[in-house]
């Protein structure tokens, strides 16, 4: 396993550029941007641009979401931005507030 | 999920800090500090462009900063550090390539920031203290202004960055303002030149380029 991981208990204060997955735990302060899946989990705290070929987020999130593929707004998340992508779904119990882009 | 131990992977780029109380791996590049209070390793090809602190630091990869570790730093073979490295328990394995201050033990009387800084601040004694192969004639004169902006900015970066720029506008500049001072009435502002020879294109511009520089 060579993705990029943010674990609990770190803080990243600037960008994340990759071309693998990233999964993000922990605080990210910027932008990230990836060609894989960007995974925010339970708990996370991410205050940046996000771009991916999917997301799913479960943590929360402010900041502008783009995906090639599709974004998952999980159970429990809070997402505050715009969310621009072919396919989103948003979850019972998820928290969000921003525009919602499907390029119709 | 392993999301106990952070990864930057290996095609992954971060640009700014990291910080935390986790264990961090570095298997790409991250163009900032990190600063953990766990521990933290620089894979084989892990790169670090800034000063690393954490409790035990592993280097396999290149670090250009210094390494400060609370516990112990362990510079393995193959790696490349251009910094300080400052632990109580320090091991730099064969192979290893470090330029730099190198503080194994206990910090005594003096916290080890200060000794380091003051060291830094006379330019002479830091070259000659330091392992650092530096051509002696250009080091004084440029590190004399060095000195003074050392005082308010953190130095390392400005230290660490000396020994990778090309010497030759440096060795051009001090030999510069001689040249003018020992003939002064010249009527020209400029030193007397050689007219310059006919060389193709691209060492003519470089030619050029050295003169604005100059100026």
């Amino acid at each position: 396993m060579a993705s990029t991981v943010i674990g609990a208990g770190i803080t990243i204060e600037g960008e994340i550029t990759t071309d693998e997955d990233v999964v993000v735990a922990g605080t990210v302060r910027g932008k990230v941007t990836a060609k894989e899946a960007v995974t925010i989990e339970p708990g996370a705290v991410v205050e940046a641009d996000v771009a991916g070929s999917s997301l799913a987020i479960a943590g929360s999130l402010t900041g502008n979401v783009t995906a090639v593929e599709r974004v998952d707004l999980q159970s429990g998340s809070r997402v505050i931005g715009n969310v621009k992508a072919a396919r989103v779904t948003i979850a019972d119990g998820a928290q969000f507030k921003g525009n919602v882009d499907m390029d119709v | 999920m392993a999301t106990d131990v952070s990864i930057i992977g290996q095609s992954a780029r971060v640009r700014g800090r990291v910080v935390g109380t986790a264990d961090v791996e570095v298997l790409g590049f991250v163009d900032g500090e990190v600063a953990v209070t766990g521990s933290v390793t620089v894979g084989v090809h892990g790169m670090v462009g800034a000063g690393i602190k954490g409790r035990r630091i592993v280097v396999r990869g290149s670090v250009r900063g210094d390494l400060v570790g609370s516990e112990a730093v362990l510079v393995e073979e193959g790696a490349r550090v251009v910094g300080d490295v400052r632990a109580p328990s320090v091991a730099i394995a064969s192979g290893a390539l470090v330029r730099g201050f190198v503080q194994a033990g206990e910090p005594d009387t003096t916290p080890a920031t200060r000794t380091t800084e003051t060291a830094r601040a006379v330019p002479a004694s830091s070259v000659t203290a330091r392992a650092v192969a530096k051509p002696p004639v250009a080091a004084p004169v440029a590190a004399a202004p060095r000195a003074v902006a050392a005082v308010h900015h953190p130095p390392p970066q400005v230290r660490v960055t000396t020994p990778v720029r090309s010497p030759a506008p440096r060795a051009a500049a001090p030999a510069h303002p001689p040249a003018v001072a020992a003939n002064p009435p010249a009527p020209h502002p400029t030193p007397r030149q050689p007219p310059p020879p006919v060389v193709p294109a691209f060492k003519k511009a470089r030619g050029q380029m050295v003169k604005k520089r100059e100026r």
